[in-house]
């Protein structure tokens, strides 16, 4: 059963583009990417799924609902964690999730202080002098505090020290396991990477590809890296399956999808310094996409 | 009921900042009354060398100063003024306070709908503003009743003073609208006081010239005090002027914010 259907969703800003045509759905259970340079439209997606902007053609529906005709029903079972998190100044910390947790019903209060334990959120401060990284965490409290059966997180991870974001997912991986559905979008892969079972990739504001992460990385590319100790020409390697060569002195690097036999083949006889086939970064991969579409 | 009660925590202060304001007014104006009314022939004569139009925009050739009323009539245009500030000043930022302080993405994502966040917040500014004139009204009153010499048109004098919060709503009811129409306020008092200023110069020059189509322009002309001294009665047709520009830019403010995108941070 899909949680999140979106169909042929477009949304201009007057006449600047915001998304084209984004259809994808979102299965309940799985962490999905949503990945995307700066300014792709993956800001733009959520926000309408949270029904703060109004499409201007195409539809999003949440549990089967209408994001928009139905906002207000669906959102009792959403938690939110925006890239940047903004509240009261001059609340504090308590009082303000504490006017978040007012807005659902059949709230387990302990819950407060158990995200705060684990998220080390000092309760009792006021939100104007906490720093960028205790707001994020006053953020993901108030966005998980109501345990919602989706969460979506919107570039969630800025601001967070390392040992935070490790934490961070942790809960997330928690929370999916008691069932929720996590939307993660990120411009950063190796976190989707490390969190997430299937992504969506879009650019300038039309979604590109979907893909299983696994398929993905299987998807028989491997990152060749080859020193030689004899000459060869520039584009020696340069064959049928090849991408992103680049050559530096004796140095060739690059991606190869096909059969690996002919690869080793045209190593075959051939003097090496050194030979590494790794598997390749989905940074990579994606930056191949993103100029195969160019 | 949450939100409601979070908006009048966030505005309580300043509710009571503003009525604290509006009383003083009322006591240091007042307080001048008797030397004035002792001294009425001079200062009417240092008046009467101004010229007509401007003693018409001051208001003061139907009013007789030498009487309590007369001379409360006189300095309630200021009260009114103050009030009209505070009131548009609440009509504008109460919905926009949320996009200016970036936590418009807190409260929209919340289980609510659109309208009852309006709802809410514009039931917070007429808790304030009723707060406002229960305690303006009643400490007003005293006050005047501490300066009357033999009798006094109570009648009048509430209805001089209930005028305020009629005013006031016609305030909350423009900044709501234009909170809802114009993007991204940065600052809500500049907008504030040009506009309230703007109706009050419209009045000034209404009284000035008297023309009968001005006085429906700015609700400052809706209740003349020379006329609610003389008829201890409202004006209908003003009333009913007011009341329909209220309902039209509060029905208007609910469609707008319902179909509005809230801009990203």
């Amino acid at each position: 059963m899909s949680v999140i259907e979106i169909n042929n969703l477009t949304k201009y800003y007057g006449k600047a583009r915001g998304i084209i045509d984004v259809s994808f759905s979102v299965n309940e259970g799985e962490i999905f990417g949503f990945i995307g340079p700066n300014g792709a439209g993956k800001s733009t997606t959520i926000r309408i799924l949270l029904a703060l902007i109004y499409p201007t053609s195409g539809s999003a529906s949440i549990f089967g609902k209408d994001c928009i005709a139905e906002g207000p029903e669906i959102r009792r079972e959403i938690g939110y964690l925006p890239s940047e998190v903004f509240y009261y100044d001059n609340m504090r910390v308590i009082d303000l999730l504490q006017y978040s947790a007012s807005f659902y019903k059949n709230i387990d209060k302990n819950r407060i202080y158990k995200l705060a334990e684990i998220m080390d959120l000092d309760l009792n401060r006021k939100i104007e002098d906490l720093s960028y990284g205790n707001k994020k965490k006053v953020g993901i409290v108030q966005g998980l505090l109501h345990q919602p059966r989706l969460i979506i997180l919107d570039e969630p991870t800025s601001g967070l020290d390392p040992l935070m974001q490790q934490k961070f997912f942790d809960l997330i991986h928690e929370e999916n396991k008691n069932g929720a559905t996590v939307l993660f979008s990120s411009h950063i892969l190796s976190e989707v990477q490390k969190l997430c079972s299937r992504v969506t990739i879009i650019k300038e504001g039309r979604i590109i590809s979907i893909e299983d992460i696994n398929a993905l990385k299987r998807n028989n590319y491997k990152k060749f890296i080859i020193d030689m100790d004899e000459a060869v020409s520039e584009d020696y390697f340069n064959i049928e399956g090849v991408a992103d060569l680049a050559v530096d002195k004796t140095t060739f690097t690059f991606l190869f999808k096909g059969d690996i036999n002919q690869m080793i083949d045209k190593i075959h006889g051939k003097r090496l310094n050194n030979l590494r086939i790794e598997e390749p970064a989905l940074e990579e991969i994606f930056m191949h996409y993103y100029e195969k579409e160019e | 009921m949450n939100i409601f009660a979070q908006e009048l925590k966030m505005s309580a202060i300043s509710m009571i900042y503003w009525t604290t304001a509006l009383i003083l007014l009322v006591f240091v104006f007042m307080f001048m009354y008797p030397p004035i009314s002792k001294d009425i022939a001079v200062f009417e004569s240092i008046l009467n060398n101004f010229p007509i139009s401007l003693r018409r925009a001051l208001g003061i050739t139907t009013l007789d100063l030498s009487e309590v009323l007369g001379f409360y009539g006189f300095i309630f245009v200021y009260i009114l003024l103050i009030g009209s500030v505070y009131a548009m000043k609440s009509g504008i930022s109460v919905l926009s306070e949320e996009i200016r302080s970036k936590t418009a993405d807190f409260l929209l994502v919340k289980p609510v709908s659109r309208s009852t966040i309006v709802n809410a917040k514009i039931l917070s500014v007429l808790t304030n503003l009723g707060i406002q004139n229960i305690l303006f009204i009643t400490l007003s009153c005293l006050i005047v009743n501490a300066y009357k010499q033999d009798s006094l048109d109570a009648a009048a004098l509430v209805l001089i003073n209930a005028s305020l919060i009629q005013v006031q709503l016609f305030f909350v009811a423009l900044g709501l609208f234009l909170s809802v129409v114009i993007k991204k306020i940065k600052t809500v008092l500049p907008i504030t006081l040009g506009v309230v200023f703007a109706f009050f110069v419209i009045q000034l020059l209404n009284q000035s010239l008297d023309d009968p189509k001005l006085a429906y322009i700015t609700p400052f002309a809706y209740f003349d005090v020379g006329q609610i001294i003389q008829n201890s009665s409202y004006d209908f047709s003003f009333l009913v002027t007011n009341f329909v520009i209220i309902t039209v830019l509060t029905v208007l403010t609910y469609l707008i914010y319902q179909r509005q995108d809230i801009p990203s941070l």
